[in-house]
């Protein structure tokens, strides 16, 4: 074969895809052994070997867990639910409040002291209460909600307030009243930052539907699939769950940063 | 007349906690329908603050501009506004910045549609209603910034230094341009420029302000017609004789020139 033909090209297009995902599956693929091999070096039966792993997905997708009697797509489907519904409830609470605190002065400097308070709280600690007082469904929907919320509010405040002045002005001088100023102006032009919220917020939220579940004891969802098959030593069945983890994680940011960067673009606010 | 524009004894005082500066003092002039007018003053002396009183996006500490013998409070659509920035609202495309003025007051669909068709026209951008802003280069982008501002059809253009971000060949023929539109719309225009050069070749009358706080040092008619030639010997002495009267508002006491922030 003529290796000449093989030269890569950085301005081809097609070049740089393949030596992108070229890159990222060595990357796997030594990350995969690596873990093999340590499990192997630790011979420890909580670290299974990517293959237990492996095997033990294959049959939980398919047959489901003996505990809770459900496939995995019975649990990612549940921990889906929790975190769309979080982030719902963020966005329908977040975005609204930080338009009217960045709107206002006074508003602003009467809340702010009792959100920084509840700020540097973990989302997570709200998670015994939350599980208490309205239950396994609504419990870690509300941890997701704390988690998303602070990153959404902090940057639709910063949003609003660097709204250009003369935005504002030419509104004004074109004939708009306040509330137009308000959904014609400021609401369009704090999108990105909107957006840029729901993009960080993503990540928090993710991790906190998680760690609620493992801490609840009743009625699905990944974190809760692996707190149980912890508790039984299914080790292999533990691994999956957190390779599932990774891989909707993943996906939420991957279909936030595009979604992110498709709205700032089409917006011409880049 | 309609359209007459009357500024009687405006004057701005700014308060901070130490001490009161005056920005105006006495401001007074009559403009009629269709004039062109520029304001012309050493840096920092208050141009600005004169068109952002007029525009009623700031209230003045006393006087009165009327229009049309009504008293202007507040913004509105009777002025319109051109920003040195450009002020175009980057997530909306030409035709609907254009739209935005008649969009807030309810102009139906169809008519607003036809009429931001008919200014994007007139400004020279035709076939670039569905651009976005950021597509368009400097001048472009002004021109949309004079659509929007003349499509509701308001008494008086308030110019802000309109093309002082433009480089030196486009802000030629967006002054041409200018002379151009309004010509046809019969629109009075009040313009503020640093540029003297700019001034003598729009106005109708120019305003040369004194230096802080603000008063009118001289008011220069130009009758010549248009397009006026940049290197005639009657231009170039204005020019120059401008030039004389804002570089001594520049002089210090102290006989530099030192620059006022």
């Amino acid at each position: 074969m003529d290796l000449e033909r093989f030269n890569y090209d950085e301005n081809d297009k097609i070049h740089r895809f393949i030596r992108k995902i070229g890159i990222s599956a060595v990357s796997l693929v030594v990350f995969v052994l690596i873990w093999w091999n340590l499990s192997l070096l630790l011979n420890n039966p909580a670290v299974p070997t990517p293959g237990e792993t492996w095997d033990a997905m294959l049959y939980l997708f398919d047959k489901g867990d003996a505990v809770s009697g459900m496939t995995m797509w019975g649990h990612m489907s549940i921990s889906l639910q929790r975190f769309v519904a979080g982030l719902l409830l963020a966005l329908a609470v977040a975005v609204p409040m930080g338009l009217l605190l960045g709107y206002s002065d006074t508003i602003n400097e009467f809340s702010s002291p009792t959100l920084e308070i509840l700020r540097p709280i973990a989302p997570i600690a709200w998670a015994p209460i939350f599980l208490f007082t309205v239950g396994y469904v609504w419990g870690p929907i509300l941890v997701v909600f704390v988690g998303i919320f602070f990153p959404m509010l902090t940057n639709t405040i910063f949003g609003v307030k660097k709204i250009e002045p003369s935005w504002v002005d030419a509104s004004k001088t074109l004939g708009a009243n306040k509330m137009q100023v308000f959904t014609k102006v400021m609401l369009p032009a704090s999108v990105p930052y909107v957006m840029n919220g729901l993009r960080i917020g993503m990540g928090v939220g993710w991790m906190c539907i998680v760690a609620s579940e493992l801490y609840a004891s009743f009625g699905g969802g990944v974190g809760y699939f692996i707190s149980i098959q912890a508790q039984f030593g299914y080790w292999p069945n533990v691994f999956v769950g957190i390779v599932l983890i990774a891989i909707l994680g993943l996906l939420t940011t991957g279909v936030s940063d595009y979604a992110y960067r498709t709205i700032v673009k089409r917006m011409g606010m880049e | 007349m309609s359209g007459d524009i009357s500024i009687v004894n405006l004057s701005k005082t700014y308060k901070t906690d130490e001490k009161e500066t005056v920005a105006l003092e006495d401001f007074s002039l009559d403009i009629k329908k269709g004039e062109l007018v520029t304001i012309v003053g050493p840096s920092g002396c208050g141009k600005t603050t004169i068109l952002r009183m007029i525009a009623g996006l700031m209230d003045p500490t006393s006087g009165t501009v009327t229009l049309g013998g009504k008293c202007c409070q507040g913004p509105g659509p009777d002025r319109g506004m051109v920003f040195q920035d450009f002020a175009l609202f980057p997530w909306r495309s030409v035709r609907k910045n254009v739209e935005f003025g008649l969009e807030v007051v309810g102009v139906p669909k169809a008519e607003r549609r036809e009429r931001a068709e008919r200014y994007i026209k007139s400004v020279g951008l035709a076939g670039f209603e569905n651009a976005m802003i950021h597509e368009l280069s400097g001048g472009m982008k002004q021109r949309v910034g004079i659509a929007r501002a003349l499509v509701t059809k308001p008494d008086v253009i308030l110019m802000d230094e309109p093309f002082g971000a433009l480089d030196a060949q486009t802000r030629n023929i967006m002054q041409t341009e200018l002379l151009r539109i309004t010509d046809k719309t019969d629109t009075t225009v009040i313009f503020v420029t640093h540029s003297v050069d700019e001034a003598v070749y729009i106005s109708d009358r120019i305003v040369v302000l004194t230096k802080r706080p603000a008063k009118i040092k001289e008011v220069i008619e130009i009758p010549w017609p248009h397009p006026r030639d940049r290197s005639s010997q009657e231009f170039t002495a204005l020019r120059r004789k401008i030039l004389k009267m804002l570089e001594s508002e520049n002089i210090q006491p102290d006989g530099s020139t030192g620059t006022v922030a």
